[in-house]
C-alpha cells in the first residue's frame, strides 16, 4: 500500500495492523497554516513486513503540529524506516513523539527513525521525543533527532554565486525537505514549495 | 591602468580573533596574483572576507573593487559585480540540481544587470557549453550540487560555475588541494582559458604545483596575517628552496 495522508484533510486511522509479508509506504503531510495532529500506531504482527514511513511539516505562522508515531514490532524479520522533516518558524510549535518498540520475539528486526527539524525563528518551538524500546537481542535499530537552523555555510555558498539571500533560504528549505518532498505528487509538491 | 582591486590596511578576524593584520594589495586587470603562505597565515580568510562571508568581521581598512566600496556589499552583490570565490571545500546541496542552482544564480545576476532572463533553450546551451569547457559529463547537470562528487569533480564544478558567471575577479582558494595531476590540468586549463586583459585572478595556494600551470604575474607571501614579501614568479622557486619559515619581509 502506498498512501499519502494530508493531516487535517484526509482521515488518518489511529492504528494500522500489518500481517506477515505486507508492506506499507505512507507519507504524512502537515501543510502550512494548518494546525493538526497525526497519531498513528503501526502493529507489525507477522514476519517480513516492510514499512517506509515519512512525514513533512511546514509551519511558519502560529500553527501547532503534533505527531505521535508508534511502530511496534511484534514479529521478527520486519523492516521499518521512518524519516520526518519539518520546518518551524514564526511562533509555531511542533511536537514529535516517536516510539519504536521491538518485542522479545521480534528477532532480526531492522528499525530506523530519523526526525529533523529546522527552526526559522527564536520563537519557534520543537519538542522531539524519539524513543527506542528493544526487548530482543538480534536486531538493528537506530534513531536520531536533530533541531537546528539553516546552515550558514550553505547559505554563503549560494549567495557567493549571486543567489539573493531570500532565494538562498528558499533553496535551503527545499533541499532540507527534498527527501520527503520527492515522495509526493507534483501538485502537492508545488503547493508546498510555493509556500516556502 | 586603474586598479581592479585595492586593499588598504585590512584587518579582519573571526569571533574576536584577529587573523588579517594589515593587508595591502592592488590587482590590475589582466593580472594573476598568487598568494602563498603556510597553514594558518590567513590565506583563506582573505578570500572569505573579499567574498563577504558573514562570520568574518572587518575591524579596519578598506577594499575598493572597480572603484566601489566592496565591504559595503552583500555577498550576492559582490557576485553581481563580477567577483567569484572558488571554495576550498565546495558545499553539498542535496535536492537542488546543479541546473536549478545555476539558473537561480544566473537569473538573479541578469536581473541585476537589467538583462532579460535567458530562455530555457539559451540557458541549456550555455550550461552545456560551459560543462564541456571543464570536461564535465552532462549528467552532472541534473545531479544535486556537489553531492557524491569526488574531490576533483567538486573543484571542476567550481571552475564550471566560474565559467558560467564569467567573473571579473576570481579568487581561487586552494583549488589545487585534493586534485590528481589530470584534474589539476583540467582546472588550470579552465582558469587559463578564462584569462582576459579585462579580468584578473587571485590564486591562493600552499604549493608550487598549481603555479606551474597557472603562471602568476605577482606572488605574495602571507605570514601571520601580513604580506611579508611581494615579487615575481621567481619567488615561487625561492619558497620551494627555502620554505616559508626562512622568508621574511
Amino acid at each position: 500500500m502506498d498512501k499519502i495522508c494530508i493531516l487535517g484533510r484526509d482521515a488518518l486511522p489511529g492504528s494500522l495492523a500489518l500481517r506477515g509479508g505486507e508492506s506499507l509506504r505512507l507519507t504524512l503531510v502537515a501543510l502550512p497554516g494548518v494546525s493538526c495532529e497525526g497519531v498513528l500506531t503501526l502493529d507489525l504482527n507477522g514476519p517480513g513486513c516492510q514499512v517506509d514511513l515519512a512525514g513533512l511539516y511546514l509551519c511558519r505562522g502560529d500553527e501547532n503540529v503534533r505527531l505521535q508515531i508508534r511502530v511496534l514490532h511484534h514479529a521478527g524479520l520486519c523492516h521499518s524506516r521512518q524519516l520526518f522533516k519539518g520546518i518551524v518558524g514564526g511562533t509555531a510549535r511542533a511536537d514529535f513523539d516517536g516510539l519504536i518498540r521491538v518485542d522479545p520475539d521480534a528477532q532480526k528486526t531492522e528499525a530506523y527513525q530519523e526526525a529533523h527539524t529546522i527552526l526559522l525563528s527564536d520563537q519557534a518551538r520543537i519538542s522531539a521525543r524519539p524513543q527506542l524500546e528493544i526487548y530482543a537481542d538480534d536486531v538493528v535499530c537506530s534513531h536520531g533527532a536533530t533541531a537546528g537552523f539553516l546552515d550558514p555555510d550553505e547559505q554563503f555558498y549560494m549567495r557567493s554565486r549571486g543567489i539573493p539571500e531570500a532565494e538562498a533560504r528558499r533553496l535551503q528549505m527545499l533541499s532540507f525537505l527534498s527527501p520527503v518532498l520527492e515522495r509526493l505528487p507534483e501538485d502537492l509538491q508545488k503547493e508546498i514549495t510555493d509556500a516556502l | 591602468m586603474e586598479n581592479l582591486l585595492e586593499i588598504h590596511g585590512l584587518h579582519a578576524g573571526i569571533a574576536e580573533r584577529e587573523i588579517l593584520k594589515g593587508i595591502d594589495l592592488a590587482v590590475r586587470p589582466g593580472q594573476v596574483h598568487a598568494i602563498m603562505g603556510p597553514n594558518g597565515a590567513g590565506k583563506s580568510t582573505l578570500g572569505a572576507v573579499l567574498a563577504g562571508r558573514p562570520d568574518y568581521t572587518v575591524t579596519a581598512g578598506s577594499v575598493r573593487y572597480r572603484g566601489k566600496d566592496l565591504l559595503a556589499m552583500a555577498p550576492e552583490e559582490r557576485s553581481w559585480e563580477g567577483l567569484f570565490l572558488s571554495f576550498q571545500y565546495p558545499i553539498e546541496i542535496p535536492g537542488v540540481s546543479l541546473t536549478n542552482f545555476m539558473k537561480a544564480a544566473l537569473s538573479a545576476r541578469r536581473k541585476h544587470a537589467g538583462l532579460p532572463e535567458l530562455s530555457p533553450a539559451e540557458f541549456l546551451r550555455l550550461l552545456r557549453e560551459k560543462m564541456a569547457f571543464v570536461q564535465m559529463k552532462s549528467d552532472f547537470a541534473s545531479r544535486s550540487v556537489n553531492v557524491g562528487f569526488s574531490g576533483g569533480e567538486k573543484k571542476r564544478n567550481e571552475i564550471f560555475q566560474m565559467a558560467m558567471l564569467d567573473p571579473t575577479l576570481s579568487i581561487l582558494d586552494e583549488t589545487d588541494s585534493g586534485l590528481d595531476v589530470d584534474a589539476l590540468r583540467i582546472v588550470a586549463d579552465g582558469v587559463n582559458r578564462l584569462r582576459r586583459p579585462d579580468n584578473a585572478a587571485i590564486v591562493i595556494t600552499h604549493y608550487k604545483r598549481l603555479l606551474e600551470y597557472i603562471v602568476p604575474d605577482v606572488v605574495h607571501i602571507l605570514k601571520d596575517g601580513r604580506i611579508v614579501r611581494t615579487g615575481g614568479p621567481e619567488l615561487v622557486d625561492l619558497i620551494e628552496e627555502k620554505g616559508f619559515s626562512e622568508i621574511d619581509g
